[in-house]
């Protein structure tokens, strides 16, 4: 398929998608001051697909970030049971009850974020038991705390009331479905300082998509350099994931298919990458807005839906090289 | 200009180095048997490896020396390049030479680009700026990563084993272009390969049993009886194949 096409039509998707979902939207009512529809359009639509957007970026670029830092096409802030730390985290925050305020940020984000950041370090000191570079025990290590995290989780959901258990199960299946411009413009801001720091570190990055010796020797600081960024990303990740639920398989299949249409080195791909993570996530989530059922598909089920028959060929299409 | 100061190194508790003390001069050629640490000693000169002892290059201890600094003193070429980026260009990959005379954050600079520009021009791989590092043959790599080290215009490039992958034919193309390189590049070469280090004619260090011996000059070195001592290999006179 021309790639130019494929980039359109996902531009065509994203200027559809306010207009799709639960209520019919009517262009000329859309428009008119004080109306219902108006106020569905840009109280609802239009900040959800900012919303989107913004996540996707965040989603797509911390999997092009941990790809080439780790040099392995399965890492992912995912894979490597971040963002299972930042459910954890929030899982924690909701059966405690701390819907209030904390320091004038919602304690369910400070705890998301404190998962994803004591996920990160764990690995990193874990890391250094690994003989030098051997990041696919890195991987393991990251499902390894994936699964404990999970069980962790259903620990929780063991002591909890149906309330919280409610809560908590919409959560874990990962949710687009916010109100007003809060959230859209938090997420945004946080996926512009990522793609800041990718873009200033890009030949750093280069150098080590090349290897870790090769960027030594021309003067990266590998270890300061993959610190800053994995702090960066976790972050970003952590404060997301806190907000939106776990968004699978997005970081993993965005840079594939951006590398699969511009075969061009990582610094060339960062942009892109943004870009397309946007536009794909707010196709799922115009999918599952358009889907007609009785409540609406979270967002996490379908990016895991499309994301795992991937995940599956990716690994095949792997061994196959080797 | 480059001084060793009783440099250890060890790895999984096997000592690969012992004791070494060495003034580097000028040109170096590092023979040696398998496993006997000649490219250790290499990547110890470029702080790739742990050791204990000094390494100082013009009077000043490596360890104090930024990263990018010693990018700009000193280039390490390896036998092999790993490349994990299935899309990064040879163009792409000599204008990383420059990373270290770039400024933090910023693009490569139009002198930058000149500069990797006539490194492909003077190697005559000018053609090859747009291949995908991974599509080159081995003598074609080999070149690539020498004009990378060259567009990186470090006084000190260290080539290790640069011919160990090649056909004769391309040795010899890479045996005269790293004798030229001697003339601006103060070369240190390791190599297995004894037609090579005859050819580049550079005083030589000979590895074994983690130990080290120094031969000044050329026929001290390139005889029978002393090779034959050194390997454990009869030897008849070298064919010289590069000249």
């Amino acid at each position: 398929m021309n790639k130019y096409l494929v980039w359109f039509l996902l531009f065509l998707v994203l200027l559809a998608s306010p207009f799709i979902g639960a209520v019919d939207l009517d262009i000329s009512k859309v428009f008119t001051q004080d109306t219902l529809q108006n106020s569905i359009f840009f109280d609802l639509r239009v900040p959800r697909v900012l919303f989107a957007f913004a996540a996707g970026s965040i989603l797509a670029l911390s999997g092009l970030l941990f790809q080439t830092l780790f040099r392995n096409a399965l890492m992912t802030p995912y894979t490597l049971g971040i963002s299972s730390g930042a459910v954890l985290g929030a899982g924690i925050a909701i059966k405690l009850g701390l819907g209030s305020l904390l320091f004038g940020i919602a304690a369910v984000s400070v705890f998301g974020f404190f998962g994803a950041m004591m996920t990160v370090l764990l690995l990193i000191y874990l890391a250094k038991f690994l003989k030098h570079s051997h990041y696919e025990s890195l991987l393991l290590l990251g499902i390894a705390l994936s699964l404990f995290y999970t069980s962790a989780l259903m620990v929780i959901f063991y002591l909890g009331d149906t309330m919280q258990n409610d809560m908590l199960l919409r959560f874990t299946m990962g949710s687009l479905s916010i109100i007003g411009w809060m959230h859209p413009i938090t997420v945004s801001i946080i996926a512009f300082i990522l793609f800041l720091a990718i873009y200033l570190y890009r030949y750093e990055l280069q150098l080590l998509g090349i290897s870790d010796e090769s960027a030594t020797l021309r003067g990266v600081n590998t270890q300061k350099t993959t610190l800053i960024l994995l702090i960066v990303s976790s972050f970003a990740i952590g404060t997301l994931v806190s907000i939106s639920g776990p968004i699978g398989f997005v970081g993993l299949i965005v840079p594939h298919i951006v590398a699969k249409l511009h075969p061009t080195t990582v610094n060339n791909r960062i942009l892109k990458t943004a870009l397309f993570g946007g536009f794909f996530l707010v196709f799922c989530d115009t999918l599952t807005r358009g889907l007609q059922t009785q409540s609406e598909l979270p967002i996490g089920i379908v990016t895991a839906l499309i994301g795992g028959p991937f995940f599956i060929y990716l690994i095949i299409s792997r061994s196959k090289k080797a | 200009m480059i001084k060793l100061d009783s440099l250890y190194v060890k790895y999984d508790n096997k000592t690969i180095l012992k004791n070494i003390s060495l003034d580097i001069d000028n040109h170096l050629s590092i023979l040696g048997a398998n496993g006997s640490g000649k490219s250790t000693l290499a990547k110890a000169l470029c702080s790739l490896v742990e050791y204990e002892g000094s390494v100082r290059i013009t009077g000043r201890d490596i360890k104090n020396i930024s990263l990018k600094e010693r990018a700009k003193l000193l280039s390490y070429i390896p036998a092999k390049l790993e490349v994990y980026d299935p899309f990064i260009s040879v163009e792409e990959f000599v204008l990383l030479g420059r990373f270290a005379h770039k400024k933090n954050f910023l693009d490569y600079s139009d002198k930058d680009k000149k500069i990797a520009q006539n490194t492909l021009e003077f190697l005559k791989i000018s053609h090859l700026a747009k291949h995908t590092l991974n599509s080159l043959s081995s003598g074609e790599a080999q070149l690539v990563l020498i004009a990378g080290a060259l567009s990186a215009q470090s006084k000190i490039i260290i080539l290790d084993e640069p011919t160990a992958n090649l056909d004769p034919h391309n040795a010899k193309k890479i045996a005269q272009h790293i004798k030229g390189l001697k003339d601006y590049h103060q070369v240190i070469l390791i190599t297995h390969d004894l037609h090579l280090a005859a050819f580049i004619d550079s005083p030589t260090l000979f590895i074994k049993d983690s130990d080290a011996t120094y031969f000044a000059e050329k026929k001290k070195f390139f005889n029978n009886s002393t090779l034959q001592e050194l390997y454990g290999v009869e030897f008849n006179d070298l064919a010289v194949r590069y000249e």
